[in-house]
């Protein structure tokens, strides 16, 4: 009993869900028996939304939350012991750690799947996946790293640092939080379970109308993807609040740590775009369950439409992804150059205008879609212009490190590698912007190099930059900083040398999404199948330096780094309360070399090692 | 002007230098065989846009190499000089930014497209129409000639220094028309016709060079990858024959 009790909620949330499930597939045979449709793919949708709730409220949703629908008296599923993080805790610090361990799994998985593909493009011609396999395997890559790359930062580090960095003792709405966190767990069952249906061939866009036909898989692909935009319009719908109302005492908007004005704005792209995305996959799936031809020109549909809804939601996206990024990027960098964040307004100012203008980016995705000719120009011009507040950033980024004091630890040096992998990527991404050279270069590898190189060389570094910085305080121990700057040079070396290639097997005529090429690009693609081995193996050293650093790794003290803001000024881990009395905030976070500054006065805190939090006084 | 800024600025210049070097005077940067008037404009923007990008990258480059070595100290002692900006160097980079990125989409992005446009326009001297199905290409010459790739030694053949018009279409889901010698891409879209123009210069032959194929590049399901068929760029008499060879035997 004792080995099960900690799951137990975990357990009634499977049974609850079969449950569920066995009333919804029910529902849809009756529903279509009396029509006389067939009955497999209704039975499969409705099946999945009864085990949904039902998986809810067995993980907690019932304790914690429906009690009180029905008078019962809520009860709170909180608790000091390890056991709260299977099941429905509303403490944000659990939930940002359940987001960051869930997808540095999926990052992991996502990864092993790459090196499968890699296997197979090491040499022309079928080697060992089937084509169908090839597909899945792809659009599986995909899929899961969209996930990592959307919910890494917002769901963990945001959940788990922006109450603390802006003094509150938890998010807006914690039961919200909860929710958004658990309805995960359902998107990768749904999606590990679309091999047995018959995998999906449509990659992670789901262009109709070939997501409208093949296998269930594609069914279940389009389920999850739905299901994982609910959690992110959630999350983003916390943390807008959160940040409006929850700040600390003092602390206007001109003292917010600019981690927390990036997640600002990556939520506002959240809450509003995604919705765009989940109305347009709900009519693919009910194009393809109940036949209702949106995308079907035989019956008046346009297979184009599709495009453009996806895109309107799915270029913002990847500034959800990556200002976040350029948050982590900046914190560190002004907390290990000790300087300040350089030009804090204007970066602020250019994370709005980039928010903005992500919402008038999306036909760059269809200069050949065979849309109109003259919506060429003004897209393009749209697109191009988005580098000028990206090119704030590199001004910040490089002004803070000018002539500052580098302490080049592991997170230092991932965030350093970030502007320069950025650099890569955005100059890049000007030929894709650009009608000329996209004609060529879209859905060739030429992509591919492109967005690896913003969104794993820009994001993926950030996140490890952020997993090492925030490690100390998230649980309560040191990494060992010899193996993390190995994984850094190592991994640096082997992604660069992985991912530069692929811009030459684009330009010389190798396209997205294949199994097999053409016999010149063979050499060149060997080299790469060979470095990314040595680039996958470098996430092995990660892993054992943070799955043993987390059990024998020497006590941390509440600031290791000296930094200045909030989340160092409460012991490692923080209390349940975050800080034992609320924090006021009384001058910029980010004022390194001004005699006699004070970001803000936090009496001291119970549970550290270390006594009293040093480092609120720190730049005298 | 203190001594970093000197150094980094002979930096940049050295890395400038060393790039436009790389781009100018090595095959590195070498541009695969062109076969269309079309893909000349394309591989021109492309040219262009690497050279402009060099001494941009060598900037930030030159930065954050001599930050990285000049300014590491090998702990936290004390903080740095708490400089939070200097405006006049925030406007320079705003400015500067600014006028290159309206200088990108005037050329060779505007400029770009009209002379694509441009080459385009007028009377073609050959229309194919080229259908798109799961996995396989049907081409539709004038004279009722019609070449579906699943065939026997099936290939797209086309006549040299000749306005090819192509109008795409497809009859179950998305595909992508590219040939990679032309530089010339655009969807085959179920319900739409799309059209892209190619006018061919120079023999070619996938025989020679893989980058005369007819690929598709739209993600179109289980044989994606195989959808694919060799190009052969003729002279205007060859193809007159063969096309009248092909016509007798379809008649």
């Amino acid at each position: 009993m004792s080995f099960i009790s900690p799951f137990r909620f975990v357990i009634r949330a499977l049974v609850f869900a079969t449950i569920g499930f066995i009333i919804g597939s029910l529902l849809a045979s009756l529903i279509t028996g009396a029509t006389g449709e067939p009955a497999e793919e209704p039975m499969l949708a409705l099946g999945y939304a009864g085990a949904l709730i039902g998986w809810l409220l067995g993980i907690g949703v019932w304790d914690v939350w429906a009690r009180e629908w029905i008078g019962l008296q809520p009860r709170s599923l909180n608790a000091q012991s390890w056991h709260q993080y299977f099941r429905f805790s509303t403490d944000h610090k659990v939930i940002g750690t359940q987001y960051l361990v869930t997808f540095v799994v999926v990052l992991l998985l996502a990864g092993f799947l790459a090196m499968v593909l890699r296997v197979e493009l090491a040499q022309p011609g079928i080697a060992f996946l089937s084509d169908q396999n090839y597909n899945t395997v792809m659009s599986l890559h995909g899929i899961m790293m969209i996930a990592v790359a959307v919910a890494t930062i917002i769901g963990g580090f945001a959940n788990f640092g922006v109450p603390l960095l802006i003094g509150a003792d938890d998010v807006a709405f914690p039961r919200i939080n909860a929710l958004s966190y658990w309805i995960i767990p359902p998107v990768a069952i749904l999606l590990l379970l679309t091999p047995l249906f018959g995998g999906f061939d449509t990659g992670w866009t789901a262009y109709p109308p070939l997501s409208t036909l093949g296998s269930s898989g594609t069914l279940l692909f389009l389920l999850a993807f739905l299901t994982f935009g609910l959690s992110s319009i959630l999350g983003g719908l916390n943390f807008l609040a959160t940040i409006v109302f929850l700040r600390a005492p003092g602390m206007g908007w001109s003292r917010m740590p600019i981690f927390v004005w990036s997640v600002f704005c990556a939520a506002l792209i959240s809450l509003t775009a995604t919705q765009f995305v989940a109305a347009g996959l709900l009519m693919v799936m009910l194009d393809r369950v109940v036949g209702m031809g949106f995308f079907d020109s035989n019956r008046g549909g346009d297979a184009l439409l599709f495009e453009h809804i996806f895109w309107f939601y799915s270029h913002p996206a990847v500034y959800i992804m990556i200002l976040p990024a350029f948050g982590i990027l900046l914190e560190v960098l002004s907390h290990f150059a000790r300087k300040p964040v350089y030009a804090y307004r204007w970066v602020v100012a250019s994370m709005f205008s980039i928010v903005l203008i992500s919402f008038i980016v999306w036909a760059h995705h269809l200069y050949t879609s065979g849309m109109p000719d003259f919506l060429h120009i003004p897209f393009m011009v749209t697109t191009e212009l988005i580098s000028i507040p990206t090119g704030v950033i590199f001004l910040s980024a490089l002004g803070i490190i000018w002539r500052g004091r580098l302490w080049l630890t592991t997170p230092m040096l991932f965030a350093l590698a970030v502007v320069f992998n950025f650099l890569i990527g955005g100059i890049t991404g000007i030929f894709l912007a650009d009608v000329p050279t996209d004609i060529h270069l879209q859905d060739t590898y030429f992509v591919v190099a492109h967005f690896h190189y913003t969104i794993m060389g820009g994001e993926i570094f950030a996140i490890m930059a952020g997993i090492y910085y925030w490690y100390p305080k998230i649980t309560g121990r040191m990494y060992n900083e010899r193996q993390g700057r190995l994984h850094f040079w190592w991994m640096f070396i082997s992604y660069n040398a992985t991912f530069l290639p692929m811009f030459w097997t684009g330009v010389w005529g190798m396209n997205r999404r294949v199994a097999d090429y053409t016999d010149n690009l063979a050499d060149l693609n060997l080299i790469i199948t060979g470095i990314s081995f040595v680039m996958g193996a470098s996430f092995l050293l990660f892993v054992y330096n943070m799955v043993s650093s987390s059990i024998r790794g020497p006590v941390a003290e509440a600031n290791p780094w000296r930094a200045r803001t909030l989340e160092w000024q409460t012991s490692s881990p923080p209390p349940e309360e975050n800080f034992t009395t609320p924090p006021q905030v009384v001058g910029d976070p980010y004022d390194y070399g001004v005699p006699d500054s004070v970001h803000a006065v936090v009496s001291p805190s119970g549970g550290s090692s270390d006594g009293p939090a040093e480092g609120a006084d720190r730049g005298a | 002007m203190n001594r970093d800024t000197v150094n980094v600025f002979f930096l940049w210049l050295v890395l400038t230098a060393l790039g436009e070097f790389v781009i100018l005077g090595t095959d590195l940067f070498s541009y695969p065989i062109v076969g269309a008037e079309e893909g000349h404009v394309v591989d021109d923007a492309f040219f262009f846009l690497t050279a402009l990008a060099v001494p941009v990258a060598a900037f930030v480059l030159s930065m954050l190499g001599y930050a990285f070595i000049r300014f590491r100290v090998s702990g936290p002692d004390e903080d740095g000089p708490p400089v939070k900006m200097h405006r006049s160097w925030a406007i320079f980079w705003l400015l500067w930014t600014t006028g290159l990125t309206l200088f990108v989409i005037v050329h060779p992005g505007i400029t770009g497209i009209l002379e694509i446009r441009h080459l385009g326009s007028g009377e073609p001297d050959l229309v194919v129409e080229t259908e798109g199905s799961r996995w396989y290409w049907t081409i539709n010459y004038p004279d009722g000639v019609t070449v579906k790739t699943f065939e026997e030694d099936a290939e797209m053949v086309l006549p040299v220094d000749s306005h090819v018009k192509f109008e795409v279409t497809s009859t179950d889901v998305l595909h992508a028309f590219w040939v990679p010698a032309f530089r010339m891409k655009v969807d085959a879209v179920p319900g739409l016709v799309t059209t892209i123009s190619a006018t061919t210069i120079g023999l070619g032959n996938y025989r020679d060079d893989p980058q005369y194929r007819l690929q598709c590049a739209e993600l179109c399901g289980l044989l994606h990858n195989g959808m694919d068929v060799p190009v052969r760029v003729v002279s205007v008499a060859e193809f007159d024959a063969w096309l009248a060879e092909k016509a007798v035997t379809a008649a």
